[in-house]
């Protein structure tokens, strides 16, 4: 799943609750989905800030070296 | 005279036989340039040699020193003129030489008019056409340079070049830039380094008089110049001359250090836009990054409130019902002293449907007691 898949979907879910439309049954599992999406978009998040960070630090290396 | 039955001449007779015969000949315009010009105070005559722009052939020229001192022309070397003259034989030496009468200078008019009418004739053809002109590579991989051998200009050129642009490859055609050899020598150059595989040309060359430059007018080199097979720089001359091959060329440079400027970027500048570009990637990457966690961030908050929200609102939605259900009870009434009376759970609402002796029950405001029909 792409980070763009999920966090559609997460959007998608949130609109739901919010308007209220779904069933009381359906709210714990609509819910505990939503969660699970966020952990989701949060982790690819992190993984690529990681990166960049790590990139830039490199960079700034190569220009102190060379 | 006679000798053994042959007919046999004195070289004299010859010659004075030869100079009666060449005498008959009309007196004639002859254009060319003037060259190894010998005056002497002493010698009656002036004497030089005129020489064809084309191709070199020569023709010895004498002319009274009077006369050609009351010209007042003042000649220099390479000068075209019109000769006026008539074709003699120097008998002492049995040399052929012109007798002029007169000279002038094929003037700047003249140049002039011809360059206008070459220049009418190249543009009607479209060889100027401003959307003919290419753009220059802005990183040449190999740049041609076709200049004098040892000109000034060629220094100038790659002095320049490798200054703004160290890595440049720079392949140097050198020519004739003038005289009558130039025209071709310059055209083939410019074919030349095509071949090779520049794929920028730059035609260099320092200032000179108008004559000096004319090479650059020549149709031969303007031709060349225009349906040259990559984008090609003129940098002939200094500002004010405008030699034919600047209007054939993409680009004109004002001189040999502008022309340089225009085929290199500048390996400073370069750096510095290349590093402006990484800090912008930088920059931009973690922006992007950054407004994805804020609206994740968002969005997961809204997560967290909406089923609650929800749960709040049905509940709201059942009191609502609730209520409503309140206000259709009949408990109201009951408190009033009325009572519903069911028989065997339906509800009596006519005498009909209860006869005597059955059991019945009776709901009153606080309660409900059992009864029997009399």
């Amino acid at each position: 799943m792409t980070f763009e898949e999920a966090a559609a979907e997460l959007e998608q879910i949130v609109a739901r609750l919010e308007r209220g439309d779904a069933g009381v049954d359906e709210l714990t599992k609509l819910w505990e989905r939503g969660e699970e999406l966020y952990r989701i978009c949060a982790e690819k998040l992190e993984g690529v800030q990681g990166k960049i960070e790590e990139l830039a630090r490199s960079t700034q290396t190569d220009d102190q070296s060379g | 005279m006679e000798v053994e039955g042959r007919k046999v001449y004195s070289v004299r007779a010859f010659n004075s036989g030869v100079a009666r015969y060449l005498n008959k000949l009309p007196t004639l315009w002859i254009e060319g340039e003037v060259t190894e010009l010998r005056r002497q105070q002493r010698w009656a005559s002036v004497f030089f040699t005129l020489k064809d722009p084309e191709d070199g052939a020569c023709l010895p020229v004498q002319m009274p020193r009077g006369q050609f001192d009351a010209l007042d022309l003042n000649l220099a070397e390479g000068e075209r003129v019109h000769v006026f003259g008539r074709v003699e034989l120097y008998e002492q030496r049995g040399e052929l030489r012109l007798k002029a009468l007169t000279i002038e200078r094929f003037g700047l008019g003249a140049h002039l008019a011809a360059l206008e009418q070459l220049k009418k004739k190249l543009a009607a053809e479209g060889l100027f056409a401003a959307d003919k002109k290419r753009a220059l590579p802005r990183y040449p991989r190999l740049i041609g340079l076709v200049t004098g051998n040892d000109a000034a200009a060629k220094k100038d050129v790659v002095t320049h070049i490798v200054q703004r642009f160290p890595p440049a490859n720079i392949l140097v055609a050198e020519t004739y830039v003038q005289g009558h050899r130039a025209p071709a020598s310059i055209a083939t150059a410019i074919a030349d380094l095509c071949r090779r595989g520049a794929d920028v040309i730059v035609l260099a060359r320092g200032g000179g008089s108008f004559e000096d430059l004319l090479p650059f007018s020549d149709e031969r080199v303007v031709r060349a110049v225009a349906t040259c097979a990559v984008p090609i720089v003129s940098a002939v001359g200094h500002e004010q001359d405008t030699p034919l091959c600047d209007l054939a060329a993409d680009v004109r440079a004002s001189t040999p250090t502008a022309a340089a400027r225009l085929v290199v970027p500048d390996i400073v500048e370069l750096r510095e836009r290349l590093a402006r570009a990484r800090a912008g990637l930088h920059r931009g990457a973690r922006n992007a990054a950054q407004r994805h966690v804020q609206r994740l961030d968002q969005t997961h908050e809204r997560l967290r409130r909406a089923p609650l929200l929800a749960l709040e609102r049905k509940r709201a939605r059942l009191d609502t019902l609730h209520g409503k259900l309140g206000t259709l009870s009949p408990t109201a009434t009951l408190e009033r002293g009325y009572a519903i009376v069911r028989r065997a759970d339906e509800v009596v609402r006519n005498a009909s449907q209860v006869s005597t002796g059955d059991p019945i029950s009776v709901r009153v405001a606080e309660g409900t007691f059992g009864a029997t029909v009399e």
